[in-house]
């Protein structure tokens, strides 16, 4: 009898031991990604269609506001539009949802679960990048048909869009991490939405800021986003495009490196 | 046999709550301001929010336009200044009412609200004056902004004062009518948010009516803020404006009708 229990007992433990090794942190991955998804799953198309809106709206509206679209309005408009649904996912919809976890309390629990934290990190930038995609092509097509405009897609467009979407679902990510409050979080992003809206040059040259403002914008993302999208999607329209990948890269890395930094923190 | 009966009685009527609505114009008045300050003190936190969105939208817009532009012509920037204002005025009544409504339903705070003895049209007037004071003064400082920046030939009529009043209590009972009919606070904070994105973009407010589609234009003429901007406009800039009249006219149809659901939506014992 009290044999039988003791040699029951190890099988009620949980598995305490820390277990390492890439086999490990693989299957970790596919599981995180398999449990995320099924959360996500009720909301992906509501996603979807909110990043078509967004950005096939957004390259409407900004016609709207043209007393002439010229033909180079429109390419800047139509070559926009993929850029404007990538953004409001990372920088709002990640953030969004990071902070909707952490005040469920469903934040803490993920954490708990016995898989290391940079797989459940990995998960999300892997499903956020997939999800991105199906918005980010209907909001070129709508706009490439509202404007009529010819593109010449090349294979560049493929590194481009991911590098983008990776990019900014690590720096949302890191973003919603590093800031602990999360109305602060939904302030941050409401107001950066505004200001990528009217004050980046992402649907209009950057020849038309006041240069200290154009000089801010090569530094930041948003611009950097649209001139690698661009390049993807027309021939000959964009130079310094090798120092857009860079920039952008460079914040793929500070976004990993933030969501990194705190997720390796104990508390 | 009596007695028992009448001790029955009597506790019952003690414990009624003093919650009858008084009536008479001395109540209304004290209902009133108490209403306006209770607004006002309950908002206070978020004042900062509404500071910052409105000088985003304001001046952020009107500052922002001449970007889209290698020079901007003075039709795009008088469009854009006399359109701002407009949504200045909506912002409070339109947009952040009916989602603080919605957050009121989601924390249990809206019931208790209801269950205050002040009548129905002390509660709208009361919430109209504070929609008034959080848009008024945000609209003073994007014009001033627009004449600074763009140089423009404004000319303030008497006319404003019916235009933004009447704007605003359009607006006003629209949002009033969608935080208060709509009983799940998730659409409520979608429609809003879609409503931005109209008034913004799909609406010509800030932008001639000429430079979007036939069709939007006709069904924009059916929505209130193609006459808002119309008789905002009017009244902001001299010459001869056509179609101010019926602009009028739709947004008193638009008011009362939301009045109306709003009301109904108040009234009615949940």
């Amino acid at each position: 009898m009290t044999a039988g229990v003791l040699a029951g007992r190890p099988r009620h433990l949980p598995q305490s031991e820390l277990r390492s090794g890439i086999g490990y942190w693989v299957a970790s991955l596919v599981t995180m990604m398999r449990f995320d998804y099924g959360r996500m799953r009720q909301w992906a198309g509501m996603m979807i269609v909110i990043q078509t809106m967004m950005g096939a709206g957004m390259a409407l509206l900004y016609g709207f506001f043209y007393p002439h679209i010229t033909a180079m309005r429109a390419l800047y408009i139509t070559t926009g539009a993929p850029t404007l649904a990538l953004i409001p996912l990372g920088f709002v919809m990640v953030p969004g949802t990071v902070a909707q976890q952490k005040l469920e309390g469903t934040f803490d629990y993920i954490w708990s679960l016995p898989a290391p934290r940079s797989a459940q990190a990995a998960s999300t930038f892997v499903l956020y990048t997939l999800l991105a995609l199906p918005g980010s092509v209907l909001a070129l097509l709508v706009a490439a048909w509202r404007y009529d405009v010819h593109l010449s897609v090349s294979l560049l467009l493929i590194p481009a869009v991911l590098l983008c979407a990776l990019m900014a679902t690590t720096v949302g990510y890191g973003l919603a991490l590093a800031v602990s409050n999360p109305i602060v979080t939904n302030v941050v992003t409401n107001a950066l939405m505004f200001v990528v809206l009217l004050f980046s040059p992402i649907v209009y040259p950057a020849s038309q800021l006041p240069a200290w403002l154009a000089t801010v914008h090569y530094f930041l993302p948003f611009y950097n986003m649209a001139v690698v999208i661009r390049a993807g999607l027309t021939f000959g329209a964009v130079d310094h495009l090798t120092t857009s990948f860079i920039v952008l890269a460079a914040w793929a890395v500070v976004g990993a490196a933030a969501t990194a930094w705190v997720v390796g923190r104990r508390r | 046999m009596t007695t028992p009966k009448m001790a029955e009685v009597l506790p019952a009527s003690v414990i009624v709550p003093h919650g009858t609505v008084e009536r008479g114009a001395r109540h209304w008045s004290h209902d009133y301001v108490v209403m306006v300050r209770w607004h006002l003190a309950d908002l206070r936190i978020w004042l900062m929010t509404l500071t910052a969105v409105q000088l985003l939208s304001g001046v952020g817009f009107v500052l922002g336009i001449s970007l889209f532009f290698t020079h901007i012509p003075m039709t795009a920037a008088l469009f854009v200044s006399t359109g701002v204002p407009v949504i200045n005025l909506l912002m409070v009544g339109m947009i952040l009412g009916p989602q603080l409504v919605a957050d009121q339903r989601s924390s249990g705070s809206y019931e208790y609200l209801r269950s205050m003895p002040v009548s129905r049209s002390v509660t709208g007037a009361a919430w109209y004056t504070v929609c008034l004071i959080g848009g008024v003064p945000a609209m003073i400082v994007s014009l001033g902004v627009a004449r600074l920046r763009y140089d423009l030939p404004l000319h303030v009529s008497p006319m404003i004062v019916p235009a933004v009043l009447l704007t605003s209590f359009a607006g006003t009972m629209l949002g009033y009518a969608i935080g208060h009919a709509i009983g799940n606070p998730m659409a409520t904070r979608l429609i809003t948010q879609l409503l931005v994105f109209v008034v913004f973009g799909f609406a010509p407010v800030m932008f001639p009516l000429s430079q979007m589609p036939r069709w939007l234009g006709a069904v924009n003429w059916w929505l209130p803020f193609r006459h808002m901007a119309v008789v905002m406009r009017s009244a902001l800039t001299p010459g001869v404006h056509t179609a101010v009249m019926s602009g009028y006219v739709v947004l008193c149809v638009w008011a009362v009708v939301c009045a109306a659901l709003a009301g109904r939506a108040l009234g009615r014992r949940p």
